[in-house]
């Protein structure tokens, strides 16, 4: 029997699925088969895909859980628009005008899809479904799982005491609007960036700058008498679809919002402000993020922490978090925002289908930390694409190695693809990690990005702690990018292309038996122990998935090789894009 | 290959226009991607990935050129043209439903892709005409290789439906997509219309529901067991 578990119209949608022991044996996002960026549109074909694969029906899928509850989702906000926005508010509209794009159809689209008469349909809490996720990864119990994020059927913020996988009490709350992930975007919306997709540039633009602004932003939210408590007045997202930010917040900044076509060069005076900006939400966002972990410890006396939720993505404030004196361990799943939701509400089923069928229940213990799940494999039809294979695969590490030493940049679409945001080798492009210039190069020729964002390092664990100082608590997170850490004084000059502005990198430490760890230990031999890794994507699309989408995307970033399971391929001409 | 914006009217908001394009080529993209992704043939896969590409070169150079003319000082960049990938849903150049290729008989098909690459080359030659403003050279030779890629697609179209269906009529289709061009434009000019028509209806539903609304008291869960609620419930 199998246990999906689906998570859609809010943020990235996708569909993740559990085996009758409670293994993730599947999980896509409907992004990498529509190519659009963030769908959240119904996952119509990741679930045909799961179907396919694995010849699901109503005969042998036990439940079917939604991530969160969709009539709570749409009424808790509408309460609020209600309450406190005159009739005519452009929210309270679009809610009404929208209803039938929102969770509120979950059972209509599922039913187009698959049969689901003889299936039990649950439906999770969001949050809960964001702990879960977290669950399926780690479960030396107990913990206190600290979820926060935009906005999840009701709640921005919780904390959970995860006393065992049957026992999750919920102690606290944020109610909608106070939304430390709403303050975020709303700062994301204020420096010209799309919400739900610019939130880590504004991350890594706040490195350039000081939190001037920092007082000024601190009195829009604040966290007291254990509350979280934003004044909505200089936030729009309360009353307004085209803008999160009010004028006041305008006001406070004493410079207009970014508009997307100003360019952000390091060094002129208007990146300055707008850094300066970037940085002060984002301290404000760690003392807050500070306050509610401690909160968290009060109420728990736990120092294993769970943290998940789309603020769980921001590395840089993961690891501030980690050196707070009450923490020993920071655990972040690979997929913290809601498109990993759909692995904790697949775990809720199975969990709730061993509940009713178990009296002596016992809480599983056999999960794997699987980063890549599911059995996908790209066809290998490359040769017909305009490719030579110039390795099989015996030899194609070697090879790949070798071009690596002579600063190639290499593509890869490996197998199955990774989970999270974050590429950790299977869709990665990478190359030598000690050449900044070619970093440069990858960073603003081929992936078209900012500047000021930076590029991850990938590091075998030996190397890890001659390179890095390393926090234990956050071992965990270092094998999928989760946290930043901060390069040896000693080292700084040879890997300055992967550490950021502020003397930071986002390392992804790997073993050998993964791919990149592979690589790494050939590169040895080159005196090259770190490889620059970044996701297998233009700027604004979703990482590549299967050949066709390689094909293309090697084209348009005009990228010659690419490695994958079957060999490594040389592209033999370039197509005009 | 997806439904056409509409051309603008004399010098009114032509980077607005432009940025319907440029979602409207990306949505092409995606949509001759799907396709790639569908057909059994190796040689044909190619073909239309290559054909993608150029789709993707378009909507890359419609975002270039909105560039340029603000950079010119012509029109004011909005903050609705920041580019989100979404937007091709919402705007309906890609069907949440499924792709045309999942929708459409190949026969269908390839009349929507004749009849589409035509309509689109005369809808940028209209955009050349009507915006006396789009001055700067490097735009003009962009549309115009624009215009060459989708003569070459509606040729292509053309050439393989006439081997495939020898005995259809491609006028016929050509005259079925124009129809609907005309009725969705009639929609489009008179969105404003149907929203004042609407709008109150809106309202009034809103007086009801809200009342009912507030009524609700959507449960709270503090300090309960999370594993222990009805999981069944949608509130």
């Amino acid at each position: 029997m199998f246990y999906l578990g689906i998570s859609a119209y809010f943020h990235d949608s996708s569909v993740a699925l559990s085996d009758a022991e409670g293994n993730l044996v599947d999980f896509k996002k409907e992004e990498w088969l529509s190519r659009i960026k963030g769908d959240k549109t119904f996952p119509r074909l990741a679930l045909q895909e799961l179907i396919n694969s694995f010849n699901l029906s109503e005969e042998n899928i036990q439940s079917i859980t939604f991530y969160e509850k969709p009539v709570r989702s749409w009424i808790s906000v509408l309460k609020h628009s209600i309450k406190n926005n005159p009739l005519s508010n452009d929210l309270t509209r679009n809610y009404f005008k929208n209803v039938w794009n929102s969770s509120m159809r979950f059972q209509m689209d599922l039913s187009k899809y698959i049969k689901i008469k003889k299936i039990s349909l649950l439906y999770s809490d969001h949050h809960l479904s964001h702990t879960l996720s977290n669950l399926y990864y780690y479960n030396n119990f107990p913990f206190v799982s600290v979820v926060v994020d935009g906005y999840g059927d009701k709640y921005c913020t919780s904390i959970h005491h995860v006393k065992s996988d049957k026992e999750i009490i919920n102690l606290w709350n944020s109610e909608y609007p106070n939304s430390l992930g709403l303050f975020y975007s709303a700062i994301t919306d204020f420096l010209g960036f799309s919400i739900n997709e610019g939130e880590y540039k504004v991350m890594g633009l706040a490195s350039f700058g000081q939190p001037k602004f920092y007082e000024n932003l601190k009195k829009t939210i604040k966290f007291e008498d254990n509350k979280l408590i934003t004044d909505t007045k200089y936030y729009d997202y309360v009353r307004r679809i085209d803008r999160s930010f009010s004028d006041l917040l305008t006001d406070l900044f004493e410079i207009e919002p970014r508009l997307p076509d100003v360019s952000l060069k390091i060094g002129e005076k208007k990146f300055q402000v707008y850094a300066d900006i970037a940085a002060s939400a984002q301290k404000v966002l760690e003392e807050l993020l500070f306050s509610i972990f401690q909160h968290a410890y009060n109420l728990t006396k736990e120092r294993k922490f769970l943290f998940s939720g789309g603020v769980a993505m921001n590395s840089a404030a993961v690891r501030k978090c980690s050196k707070l004196k009450f923490i020993d361990q920071l655990n972040i799943p690979p997929s913290p925002g809601d498109s990993g939701a759909a692995i904790g509400a697949s775990y809720f089923g199975f969990l709730n289908e061993r509940k009713n069928k178990f009296n002596n229940f016992v809480s599983k213990n056999n999960i794997k930390n699987n980063l890549f799940p599911g059995k996908y494999k790209p066809k290998d039809n490359f040769l017909e694409f305009g490719f030579d294979k110039i390795a099989d695969t015996d030899t194609s590490l070697n090879e790949t190695s070798k071009l690596i030493a002579k600063n190639e940049i290499i593509a890869t679409c490996y197998g199955n693809i990774e989970t999270g945001p974050r590429a950790l080798g299977h869709r990665s492009l990478i190359c030598n990690a000690h050449n900044s210039e070619l970093i440069k190069k990858l960073n603003s020729e081929i992936k078209k990005r900012s500047l000021f964002r930076p590029t991850a390092p990938t590091i075998l664990k030996e190397y890890a702690e001659k390179y890095f100082y390393l926090e234990n608590s956050l071992m965990n997170c270092y094998m999928h990018m989760a946290a930043t850490v901060t390069p040896k004084a000693g080292v700084l000059e040879n890997i300055r292309g992967v550490v950021h502005i502020d003397n930071t990198s986002r390392i992804q430490i790997c073993n050998e038996t993964q791919l990149l760890g592979k690589i790494l230990s050939i590169l040895k031999k080159f005196d090259i122990y770190l490889i620059a890794n970044t996701s297998f994507n233009i700027s604004s699309d979703p990482m590549v998935y299967d050949e066709i989408d390689a094909v293309a995307a090697l084209h348009i970033m005009k990228i010659k090789y690419l490695l994958t399971e079957n060999g490594l391929f040389k592209k033999k001409f370039e197509i005009r894009v | 290959m997806t439904y056409i914006p509409y051309p603008p009217k004399e010098g009114k908001d032509l980077l607005g226009t432009l940025n319907e394009f440029a979602y409207a080529e990306y949505g092409s993209f995606l949509e001759v991607l799907a396709v790639a992704k569908k057909v059994e043939s190796p040689r044909r896969k190619f073909g239309f990935i290559k054909h993608a590409l150029e789709e993707y070169r378009h909507s890359s150079l419609f975002f270039n050129i909105i560039s340029n003319q603000a950079k010119r000082g012509i029109g004011k960049f909005k903050r609705e043209y920041r580019y989100f990938p979404q937007n091709v849903i919402i705007k309906g150049y890609v069907d949440k439903e499924g792709f045309l290729v999942e929708k459409l008989s190949l026969k269908n098909l390839i009349e929507f892709v004749y009849a589409n690459e035509l309509m689109v080359k005369e809808t940028f030659d209209r955009l050349k005409k009507i915006n006396s403003i789009l001055r700067d050279e490097e735009s003009i030779n962009i549309l115009n290789s624009m215009m060459e890629d989708e003569l070459d697609h509606h040729g292509q179209a053309k050439r393989f439906y006439e081997i495939k269906f020898p005995h259809s009529k491609l006028q016929i289709a050509l005259k079925k997509e124009r129809f609907k061009r005309n009725f969705r434009l009639i929609n489009f000019h008179n969105i404003k219309l149907l929203n004042k028509i609407f709008d109150p209806i809106i309202n009034f539903l809103i007086i009801c529901f809200g009342k009912i609304v507030n009524l609700i008291s959507i449960p709270d869960s503090n300090n309960e067991n999370l594993m222990a609620l009805n999981p069944k419930s949608v509130i």
